[in-house]
């Protein structure tokens, strides 16, 4: 059970015993089974947060200051400077770790602040010497002297401006062929520590925002790098992400923290939903696929490693789905096997390509609203509306259809979403 | 782990965050202490960096430089330019080498690109950071230099083991800083 349920259901049971319900001893049992429960408290969680929003304001306005570049200073000047800030967020870091060591909101907060200190002395000493804007150097050498405190100082900060950093430099990096790849070595780096968050109450937070983080880092890295050397290779690549992210969205795994995994489905089930929607549209099948590959090198293995991994990866957590019955999770999880049958077939009919995707969206939204109905769900049974009116009117721009017919599937899709909504609401209130 | 390791190592790891800025530093005095001087004709305009402030983007009157037949460049390739100084006193790139030249002042640069017999060069030359205010009067001084008279601004310039660290940005005769605290007296 979640902790929420367990500090409701502690504090039902006084009242429970007065009333009756049940006996004390039974009470104590139960308090027993579920054990104290361990509150990092909501103090802690707002220590947090505002400790760690003040040290990244004040970081930033230290870097702002540096940035209006105060030309009557000398160059020792400025280089007592560039390293004061420096020092002055080490010393920071190592006074929170002897002293505090227990404390989660002064690690943060010091080693957001640190890693910021880090970029504004490089910045500063780019300023006086007027060092070009290299290939992402800066970028890269700045983001490689954090990444530690996040290990150091179990602060999770420091891995997203990590994260954040080492997709820039893949952007900046995009032309060359070899360098993007450095991005998943780069960002597997942070991954210890995230496996090492989730476990752990007090970093339910900071777990959910570096998940939210990574997928979109993730998406922009994989875009980056992946896919230069076969034009439907981002079919497999982001179908095959994001299904992976939904998937990681919705397993269950004891003893693991839950908030993290929010960021994923959403993000996952959203990437998903679009991504069918446009195998559904006619131009992807017949213009989007390319000729043959074109073959060279390191460069096209890794790139073929890297995709077959991610979706081999992909099928696996699909069938885990299925062995565990998760309707919704298996039927969101199922597209890049759909993206790979299509392919194959849209060598020779690429309409059958599209009609997979067409029959695919109309399963995935009439489940949807099956299992609202069955379970009184209004939000999924409207989810699953929402879906089919996004494919029907998809359907009625790209077909020729005489308008009468067009306004009848449009008056019926009306009122079905009324009569549903109405009966739903209804069941509801009944069952209050 | 123990607090007394990961604070070593965190001693360790601000080892390193200070030895990397100092490097910077200690590599661009030398340039600067020992580096041969040059002079390069440049085009400042104004652009703006969240980091690092306000800088005058300069653009190299020469870029596209003589390469040997032959020679096979590609789009991101390191090179070496070979400085040489023209009868005004102002440094040109007379050619390209693929190994650092031991007897010759050269920059090290990426190619851009190659058109018939020239080689087009990334060159590490290319921003002068200035007081927030003093960038954007700096463009405007150089636009209304350039109108009156020919495009004579130039950067200060010295090089080392093929790096160069910028000195100073005159335009007409004048250092640009001086340009600009002039333009606010008068």
């Amino acid at each position: 059970m979640n902790k929420a349920g367990i500090r409701w259901l502690y504090q039902e049971l006084p009242e429970l015993v007065q009333n009756g319900v049940l006996s004390q001893d039974c009470a104590d049992k139960l308090q027993q089974h579920y054990g104290p429960v361990r509150t990092t408290g909501k103090t802690t969680a707002m220590l947090v947060i505002l400790g760690t929003l003040g040290s990244l304001l004040i970081g930033l306005g230290i870097i702002l200051l540096l940035a209006h570049n105060w030309e009557q200073f000398s160059r020792f000047t400025r280089m007592i400077l560039s390293l004061l800030p420096l020092v002055l967020g080490q010393g920071l870091c190592l006074w929170v770790m002897q002293k505090k060591p227990d404390s989660g909101a002064f690690k943060e907060g010091a080693a957001t602040f640190l890693s910021l200190m880090v970029g504004a002395a490089i910045s500063l000493i780019g300023q006086t010497y007027n060092i070009p804007a290299d290939s992402g150097s800066f970028t890269l050498t700045w983001m490689l002297l954090i990444i530690p405190l996040t290990y150091l100082m179990q602060a999770t900060l420091p891995a997203v401006f990590y994260l954040i950093g080492i997709t820039v430099w893949t952007g900046i990096n995009f032309d060359s062929l070899l360098n993007v790849f450095w991005f998943w070595p780069l960002a597997a780096v942070t991954l210890p520590h995230f496996l090492w968050a989730i476990r752990r109450e007090s970093y339910a937070l900071r777990g959910a925002i570096f998940s939210f983080i990574a997928v979109i880092c993730i998406s922009f890295g994989a875009s980056f790098s992946l896919g230069k050397f076969w034009p439907s290779a981002w079919m497999f690549i982001f179908s095959g992400l994001y299904s992976i992210f939904y998937s990681l969205g919705c397993v269950k795994a004891g003893g693991l923290t839950a908030n993290w995994q929010k960021p994923l489905r959403l993000l996952g089930g959203i990437a998903l939903f679009i991504l069918a929607y446009i195998f559904t549209f006619r131009n992807v099948w017949v213009y989007g696929l390319g000729a043959n590959p074109e073959i060279s090198g390191t460069g096209f293995l890794l790139d073929q490693t890297i995709i077959i991994a991610i979706v081999t990866g992909a099928v696996l957590l699909f069938f885990g789905n299925i062995r565990n019955r998760n309707q919704i999770a298996s039927l969101f999880s199922v597209v890049p096997l759909l993206v790979f049958i299509a392919y194959l077939v849209s060598a020779r009919s690429p309409v059958l390509a599209l009609l997979i995707f067409n029959a695919y969206l109309l399963v995935l939204s009439i489940s949807h609203i099956r299992l609202g109905i069955r379970n009184a769900n209004l939000g999924l049974t409207n989810i699953g509306m929402l879906m089919l009116a996004v494919l029907i009117i998809a359907r009625f721009f790209d077909s020729d259809i005489g308008f009468v017919a067009k306004g009848l599937v449009f008056i019926i899709l009306g009122i079905g979403f009324l009569t549903v909504n109405l009966q739903l609401s209804r069941r509801l209130r009944g069952a209050k | 782990m123990n607090n007394k390791i990961l604070i070593r190592l965190f001693l360790c790891l601000a080892l390193a965050q200070l030895s990397v800025p100092a490097a910077m530093i200690f590599k661009r005095e030398m340039i600067l202490k020992q580096g041969e001087q040059f002079k390069f004709k440049a085009a400042p305009v104004d652009p703006y960096d969240a980091f690092r402030g306000r800088y005058v983007a300069l653009s190299l009157e020469e870029t596209s430089v003589p390469a040997e037949k032959g020679m096979s460049l590609n789009y991101g390739q390191t090179v070496y330019a070979l400085i040489s100084v023209d009868e005004k006193g102002f440094a040109k790139f007379s050619g390209v080498a693929l190994k650092p030249p031991p007897d010759r002042p050269y920059l090290r640069a990426t190619v851009r690109y190659t058109g018939g017999d020239k080689v087009n060069l990334k060159l590490p030359i290319d921003r002068y950071y200035m007081e927030e205010n003093a960038a954007p009067k700096a463009e405007n001084i150089y636009r209304k230099h350039a109108r009156r008279e020919n495009k004579d601004a130039y950067v200060i310039v010295r090089v080392r083991g093929g790096v160069a660290v910028i000195e100073s940005l005159y335009v007409g005769g004048q250092r640009i800083e001086d340009a600009v605290k002039a333009q606010k007296g008068s």
